[in-house]
C-alpha cells in the first residue's frame, strides 16, 4: 500500500451510513413500487385493507409477544425513561393494533401492510438493518380455511409480481407438539429438540431421539420428523405411528384440498422441517422460495395465542413478504434492461414553455423540462422522448425506435410516436 | 425447477475424505482429481465443485452460492451459519480443547490475580462463549496459526484449539485440560435450496448417511 492509499483510508468519507443500511436510487424505487402494487392489487381482491402503525412502539409491548425478549433490535428512551423499540417485526403490531384498536370488529378481519422493521445486522454478515415487508393477516377465521386462503394469497400475490416458480413449504409447530405428546418425549428432551429444530441441526436432532427410551416405530418416525417432506401422503405416515395427532393431519389435509380449489396447490408442499424462530406460531407454518434467492421470500403462518396477550384472543394467521429479497428475484429473472419510461424531456428551457408542458401533463405523460443537453438528461434518466421546438413546429425523438417525428405541435407528435 | 447441485468441498485435511464420500453417495468427482488452481469445476453432469478453505464453506452455503457443503463442526461451532446442518459423515473426527502449559494449570490463578485468563485461539466466538458458559472471565486473543506457540512466550495463560491426535501439543509442552466438544465433518445444506432441490439433496443425503458410521 503506497502511503496515498493510506491517506485514503485514514480520510474515511465524511458522508457514511451506519452498516447495513443503504439508500433506495429511483430505478430501484421505481421497481419496489411496482412489486408493492402487485402484491396490493392481490390482497385487495381479496378483501385485505391496509393498516399503519407507528415506528415506534413501547418496548413492554413488544416484549409481551415473546418470553425472553425480543432479541435483537435497537432500542431507545422517551422523555419519561420508557424503553421504546424501532419495531423488529411488523406482526406484532399488528396484532397489538388489531387486538386493542378492532377488538369490536366482529370478524373475520383482513388487514394488509407495508412497512419497514428494524434489527441491528450481527457481526460479519450482510443483513440490511432496515426490510422492508409487506404483509397480511387474516384475523377470527377459524378452520383450516384460513390457513388455505393465506397461502393461496401470498401464493397468487407473488405469481403476479412475476415470480411462477415460487414454491412454499409448510410445516406444522402444533403437529409436532402432538407428535411428541403422543410419543410420551419428557420434557427436557423436547427442549432438547426444539433447540436442535431451531438451529435447523437435524444431525443433533437424531442424536437427541437415539438418546430416548421409544419403541421402534416411533424412534424411526421421530428421528425423520423433520426430514419428512412431500405430498399429503406423509400424513398416514404420522397418522399411523401417533393417532392422537390425526387432528393435525385432517387440518393440514383439508388446507391443502382447498388449495387445489384456490388454485394453488402446484406450489405447495409439506416440510416438517420448516418452523418459525419466533415462538407465537401455533399451527400451520410456512416459508416461500425461488430459485436465486439464498433465504425465504416470505414466512408466516399461524398464532392464535397472539392476541390474547394484547387481551383479545382470537385465532389468526398472517404472512410477511420481505420486499427487498422479492424485488431481487424479480430483477433477476427480467434482465437488468429496465424499459424505457413513457414521457418527454422538453428542450427549450422551462419558461417559454410552461403552458405547452402543462397541456402535456394533464394527459399523463410526464413532462421534463432541460434548458440544455436534453437528450443527455433522457438518457441518464430514462426517459423516451425528446421534444425540441423547431420553426415549424415540433421535433420529437423517439429514443426507443431511434426514429424522429415532425409535428405541428408536440401533441401530434406523441400522437405519431404513439402509432 | 432441477437444475444440477452446486458443492462446496473443502480444500486441505478434510478433501480426500469429503470426495471420498462424495462418490460413495453416487457423486461423480473425477473433474476434481486434476484441478491444479482452479477453484469452480463442472463435472460432466453438470454438478459445479467450488473449492474453498474450510472457514468459507458456510459462507458459500449460507450466501446460496453453494446449495450444499461440507464442513466440520468446528467451523459450523464458530461462525452460526444459518443452514441446514444434515448428517454426521463421520470423518475427520477431532476435538475442541482448553490446553495450557504443563505443570500447574494457570488457570485459576490468573483468574483470581488478573481478574481474567488470556486465551490464544482462531476460534474467537467458540472460547468465548465456552469460558461465558463455565463462569470464567476470559481475553480471547484472536491467532490465525500455530497457536501453541501463544502460552510458550507468555502472550496467552492457555488455547482454545482443535486437535485430532495431540501430538503438537505435546511436543511443545502443552497439556489438554478441557475438552469443549467432539468435531466431525458434516453435509450442511442451503435454506432454499434444501426446500428447492429436496429430491437431489434427500437422495444425497440418504446414500452418505449409510456410508457415514
Amino acid at each position: 500500500m503506497s502511503e496515498a492509499d493510506l491517506d485514503l483510508e485514514l480520510d474515511a468519507p465524511a458522508v457514511m451510513l451506519p452498516a447495513g443500511a443503504r439508500d433506495v436510487l429511483p430505478a430501484e424505487a421505481d421497481a419496489l413500487r411496482g412489486v408493492e402494487a402487485d402484491l396490493r392489487a392481490t390482497m385487495d381482491s381479496f378483501g385485505y385493507r391496509e393498516v399503519i402503525t407507528p415506528v415506534l412502539e413501547l418496548a413492554e409491548v413488544m416484549d409481551r409477544a415473546e418470553e425472553g425478549g425480543l432479541g435483537r433490535s435497537f432500542r431507545l428512551f422517551d422523555d419519561h425513561g420508557r424503553v421504546m423499540v424501532l419495531r423488529p417485526d411488523l406482526t406484532i403490531p399488528v396484532a397489538r393494533l388489531v387486538a386493542t384498536r378492532l377488538a369490536a370488529h366482529p370478524g373475520p378481519i383482513r388487514v394488509r401492510y407495508t412497512g419497514r422493521r428494524f434489527r441491528p445486522s450481527p457481526v460479519g454478515r450482510p443483513e440490511p438493518v432496515e426490510e422492508r415487508q409487506a404483509g397480511f393477516e387474516l384475523v377470527g377465521a377459524s378452520g383450516p380455511e384460513a390457513d388455505a386462503e393465506v397461502v393461496a394469497v401470498l401464493v397468487h400475490a407473488l405469481r403476479r409480481a412475476g415470480l411462477d416458480d415460487v414454491r412454499v413449504s409448510i410445516g406444522d409447530v402444533e403437529l409436532c407438539r402432538e407428535v411428541l405428546e403422543a410419543l410420551e418425549v419428557p420434557m427436557d428432551a423436547r427442549r432438547v429438540l426444539a433447540a436442535a429444530l431451531a438451529g435447523r441441526n437435524l444431525v443433533a436432532w437424531r442424536r437427541a431421539v437415539s438418546g430416548l427410551d421409544l419403541p421402534l416405530a416411533a424412534s424411526t418416525l421421530l428421528a425423520e420428523l423433520p426430514s419428512l417432506r412431500g405430498g399429503t401422503e406423509v400424513l398416514d405416515r404420522i397418522r399411523e405411528v401417533a393417532p392422537n395427532a390425526s387432528g393435525s393431519c385432517d387440518w393440514l389435509e383439508r388446507a391443502f384440498a382447498l388449495a387445489e380449489a384456490h388454485g394453488v396447490r402446484t406450489a405447495l408442499n409439506l416440510d416438517f422441517g420448516v418452523l418459525r424462530d419466533w415462538s407465537y406460531y401455533s399451527g400451520a407454518v410456512f416459508e416461500a422460495y425461488v430459485e436465486g434467492e439464498s433465504m425465504p421470500l416470505a414466512v408466516g403462518g399461524r398464532y392464535d395465542g397472539l392476541g390474547e396477550r394484547f387481551g383479545r384472543a382470537r385465532t389468526a394467521v398472517g404472512v410477511a413478504i420481505a420486499l427487498g429479497p422479492l424485488h431481487r428475484a424479480i430483477a433477476a429473472r427480467r434482465g437488468a434492461d429496465t424499459p424505457l419510461r413513457f414521457g418527454v424531456v422538453l428542450c427549450g428551457g422551462l419558461d417559454t414553455e410552461l403552458a405547452l408542458a402543462t397541456t402535456i401533463r394533464a394527459t399523463g405523460t410526464p413532462v421534463i423540462g432541460a434548458a440544455s443537453d436534453a437528450e443527455q438528461l433522457a438518457a441518464e434518466d430514462g426517459w423516451r422522448f425528446v421534444a425540441t421546438p423547431t420553426p415549424a413546429g415540433i421535433e420529437l425523438l423517439d429514443r426507443d425506435s431511434g426514429t424522429r417525428h415532425s409535428a405541428s405541435d408536440l401533441m401530434s407528435a406523441l400522437a405519431k410516436a404513439r402509432a | 425447477m432441477s437444475r444440477p447441485l452446486r458443492i462446496c468441498v473443502p480444500l486441505g485435511a478434510l478433501l480426500r475424505d469429503s470426495l471420498e464420500c462424495l462418490t460413495a453417495a453416487g457423486v461423480d468427482v473425477s473433474c476434481l482429481s486434476d484441478v491444479g488452481r482452479k477453484l469452480v469445476v463442472t463435472g460432466d453432469d453438470g454438478t459445479l465443485f467450488i473449492t474453498t478453505r474450510p472457514s468459507d464453506v458456510p459462507t458459500y452455503v449460507e450466501a446460496g452460492a453453494a446449495d450444499i457443503g461440507i464442513v466440520g463442526k468446528d467451523v459450523l461451532r464458530e461462525r452460526q451459519p444459518d443452514v441446514y446442518e444434515l448428517v454426521d459423515l463421520g470423518f475427520g473426527a477431532c476435538r475442541m480443547i482448553y490446553a495450557t502449559v504443563d505443570g500447574i494449570d494457570p488457570t485459576a490463578a490468573a483468574i483470581s490475580h488478573r481478574g481474567a485468563v488470556r486465551v490464544a485461539t482462531k476460534y474467537t466466538a467458540v472460547a468465548a462463549r465456552y469460558f461465558l458458559a463455565t463462569g470464567r472471565p476470559a481475553d480471547i486473543v484472536k491467532v490465525n496459526g500455530s497457536v501453541e506457540l501463544a502460552p510458550l512466550v507468555g502472550l496467552a495463560d492457555g488455547i482454545v484449539d482443535l486437535v485430532a491426535t495431540g501430538r503438537t501439543l505435546l511436543e511443545n509442552g502443552l497439556v489438554e485440560r478441557e475438552h469443549i466438544f467432539g468435531s466431525s465433518a458434516r453435509l450442511i445444506a442451503n435454506r432454499v435450496s434444501h426446500k428447492l432441490h429436496a429430491d437431489a439433496i434427500d437422495a444425497l443425503v440418504a446414500r452418505s448417511s449409510v456410508s457415514a458410521p
